[in-house]
């Protein structure tokens, strides 16, 4: 037995049993807050005046996020302007959402009716969903229904020796037993890119690998910036980090030493098991987001922090509907903030303990998490903006 | 001055990261992850978690972490410095 998941029609299974309100939005927050167990996802921007591709970006996020295991059911409704384009349109996703089999509602506004029929209706509908939701009970299953998605933040020395390779060892844990889990970070392989492509699972994929990195490496210099200006960010060098490629190469631990699957664009589905790379954004607002939207069940930040302390080590679930695990590999940053961290693996450092036995320790928090016990930060009651990773210019 | 610790995560690497903050003058323990270990005497300090040259590296000579070359030192580093930007540099970008 590995965790106690909620059982969906399409096989997989939930640490989390939401029901989902989308899109984003004054309506679907008032629904939130009229309605326990609801989530909704909080963005600036709905994808009116983005590009199509940028606009497709944001139909797989939310068509993700309602297929995501820990969401039990979804209401649509079709509010804002943006829900207007064909690729958004509400009845659109909810057929991609509902070939998962989970109950999906549309609600539409007859023509000149008004936003508070909307508001009355979903509220009624996401309580009945709620009600629905309750009657399924977590069943034991295997680390096999782990999807897992990792972020490393404010990354320093203790990042790339304990707090990435704890998790890349329990990344390898959970794709022996045949579960998936994803990392990412575009700007942060530069300079790692070729000791990955040598992982690739085949030619295609290790191209792949190389091809995005360069392409990322080539967007800077075409908008003049050097994104070493950029990246290292300043907290790194202050915590001893000097140049991108130690970063990435310390980064890259969190990947464990599988073979990697594939290279999946912003909250596209895998295709199958195992690792995958996503071509993604460093910003902590948006790739848990996209985690979720590939569907994950359970999310990872590695915090380095120098021992110092951020705001950030206060954002709860940045990717709406699963647990983020707040880990770090510096012991003087876990003494800083331990009121939202939920491991420490600076023992590997000390010498207290070895790699596999912190790794052993964070894949059973990892399960308990899984299992219904709370994070650190799932004791707090707001959620953080979350903003979708584009492409191209706003207009 | 007290023997530190210091962990290289490499068997070729020239440098290693500091487990403990490390004062000047202090003898310091380099913890290979093989467990091979060597000594390596600090001329200056080394914060945790900072970088500390085992050789001494020529400028233009490349620094080795991981066993990966992660930038070249930008200015002569003895042994026993602290590596950082003040000395070093990334070649990518």
């Amino acid at each position: 037995m590995s965790f106690l998941g909620y059982p969906r029609p399409d096989g997989s299974y939930g640490t989390r049993n939401y029901v989902l309100i989308l899109p984003g939005g004054l309506t679907s927050g008032k629904i939130c807050e009229f309605v326990e167990g609801t989530r909704t996802i909080i963005t600036p921007d709905y994808g009116g005046g983005r590009t199509k591709r940028d606009r497709e970006t944001v139909a797989r996020v939310l068509v993700g996020l309602g297929r995501n295991p820990n969401v039990a059911g979804v209401i649509l409704h079709g509010l804002h302007p943006a829900m207007q384009y064909p690729e958004l349109k509400p009845e659109v996703l909810a057929q991609q959402i509902a070939a998962s089999g989970k109950p999906v509602e549309v609600i539409t506004a007859e023509p000149y009716g008004d936003t508070y029929e909307v508001l009355v209706r979903g509220i009624k509908a996401a309580r009945r969903l709620v009600h629905e939701a309750s009657h399924v009970r977590r069943q034991e299953v295997g680390d096999e229904h782990l999807c897992l998605g990792v972020k490393c933040g404010v990354s320093d020395s203790t990042s790339g020796i304990a707090g990435n390779p704890a998790v890349g060892y329990i990344f390898d844990k959970v794709v022996a037993a045949g579960g998936i889990a994803m990392f990412g970070e575009t700007t942060e392989i530069i300079g790692a890119e070729h000791l990955l492509a040598k992982r690739a699972a085949n030619q295609e994929v290790a191209q792949r690998i190389l091809t995005v990195s360069h392409d990322i490496e080539e967007k800077s210099k075409g908008y003049g910036q050097d994104i070493r200006t950029v990246n290292p960010i300043p907290a790194n060098i202050e915590a001893g980090i000097t140049t991108l490629e130690e970063k990435s190469l310390g980064a890259i631990a969190k990947a464990g030493t599988s073979p990697i699957q594939g290279v999946l664009a912003y909250g596209e589905r895998p295709a199958g098991r195992g690792l995958y790379f996503v071509d993604n954004w460093m910003s902590m607002n948006s790739i848990f987001l996209g985690y979720t939207a590939s569907g994950a069940n359970a999310t990872l930040m590695v915090w380095g922090g120098g021992g110092y302390v951020a705001d950030t080590i206060l954002y709860p679930s940045l990717g709406v509907v699963a647990p983020l695990i707040w880990t770090t590999g510096n012991v003087n940053t876990y003494r800083a903030c331990e009121e939202s961290m939920d491991f420490c693996a600076g023992t590997v450092i000390d010498g207290s303990e070895t790699l596999s036995q912190a790794g052993d320790r964070l894949l059973e928090l990892v399960r308990q998490v899984a299992s219904g016990s709370c994070t650190k930060t799932d004791t707090l009651s707001f959620q953080e903006v979350s903003k979708v990773y584009f492409q191209d210019a706003a207009f | 001055m007290s023997e530190k610790r210091a962990l290289a995560l490499h068997p070729q690497d020239n440098l290693a990261v500091a487990a403990q903050d490390i004062g000047p003058g202090d003898p310091v323990r380099v913890e290979f992850k093989d467990g091979a270990t060597r000594q390596v005497k600090a001329v200056e300090a080394v914060p945790f978690g900072f970088k500390i040259a085992l050789v001494d590296i020529a400028q233009g000579g490349e620094l080795l972490k991981y066993g990966q070359v992660i930038g070249r030192a930008s200015q002569p580093i003895a042994a026993g410095q602290q590596i950082h930007i003040h000395n070093a540099q990334g070649q990518r970008a």
